[in-house]
């Protein structure tokens, strides 16, 4: 039981290694957005303000790769919470599966929609 | 000398004693509460797109939502230093002083945290930001 609960890699090996690598991406990432839109160049919360921080192609990438990053390990790692509970068996499992990728790549492309104003 | 049992934080009962449980707890109430941020955060990004951006931003810029802005730094720098942790654990570094390990984690969630509560105190009261 011990194992069980413990144990990082259930979901499969390659679950496990994506959710490492866009953990450690989000890391580096996710502090540049936070120190940048923060901490560095704070002015009026607006969207003329977001307009200037995304002329930056630089930043674009980084918001870019947090929402593919952010999306896959957001719903990679709630679907180890769910395989916890009720999607236990392998068809719920798989279902699951499916359903958040769904949710993703629906997500990835709406998201990647939100930020069109701003860098086209 | 006798052996004795070597005392591990992992096996057997006294579970919730062990450090490592109510690290594993706070690392999924965090998780899915990032979850339902980042969701939440390309919806209101999204708004852009409806010209109801700014009007959304005027209601996120009071002390409470700072606070609020403050508290999800927690929960992201908690959530980002224990997978870090999680990480090391992984591949067998330091799993011989995992205490060691998790309360220096610890200790950079405490430092970052005090970078942005410097930031969002410094908003609240000037309205201003740290490099402005």
């Amino acid at each position: 039981m011990r194992a069980e609960v413990i144990s990082t890699h259930r979901g499969g090996v390659w679950s496990w290694l994506f959710q490492r690598i866009t953990a450690v991406l989000l890391i580096v990432c996710l502090a540049i957005h936070l120190i940048f839109t923060h901490i560095l160049n704070i002015g009026e919360l607006d969207s003329a303000n977001v307009a200037a921080r995304l002329a930056n192609a630089g930043l674009t990438a980084v918001d870019i790769i947090l929402l593919a990053a952010g999306i896959y390990h957001a719903l990679n790692g709630l679907r180890m919470v769910l395989m916890d509970y009720w999607f236990t068996s392998r068809t719920r499992a798989l279902t699951l599966t499916i359903v958040l990728w769904v949710v993703g790549l629906a997500f990835m492309g709406y998201g990647t929609w939100a930020l069109w104003p701003w860098i086209s | 000398m006798s052996a004795k049992p070597r005392e591990t934080a992992n096996v057997g009962a006294g579970l919730w004693k062990a450090t490592g449980m109510w690290a594993w707890l706070l690392f999924r109430i965090s998780g899915l509460i990032l979850v339902l941020y980042l969701g939440a955060h390309i919806i209101v990004t999204s708004m852009g797109q409806f010209d109801k951006f700014d009007g959304l931003m005027e209601f996120f810029d009071k002390p409470v939502m700072v606070l609020l802005d403050l508290a999800l730094v927690v929960a992201v720098l908690y959530h980002a230093l224990n997978g870090v942790r999680i990480i090391l654990m992984d591949f067998g570094v330091g799993i011989q002083r995992h205490k060691v390990v998790f309360w220096s984690a610890m200790a950079v969630v405490v430092i970052c945290f005090a970078i942005f509560a410097w930031v969002a105190f410094t908003y609240i009261i000037t309205g201003e930001g740290v490099t402005s």
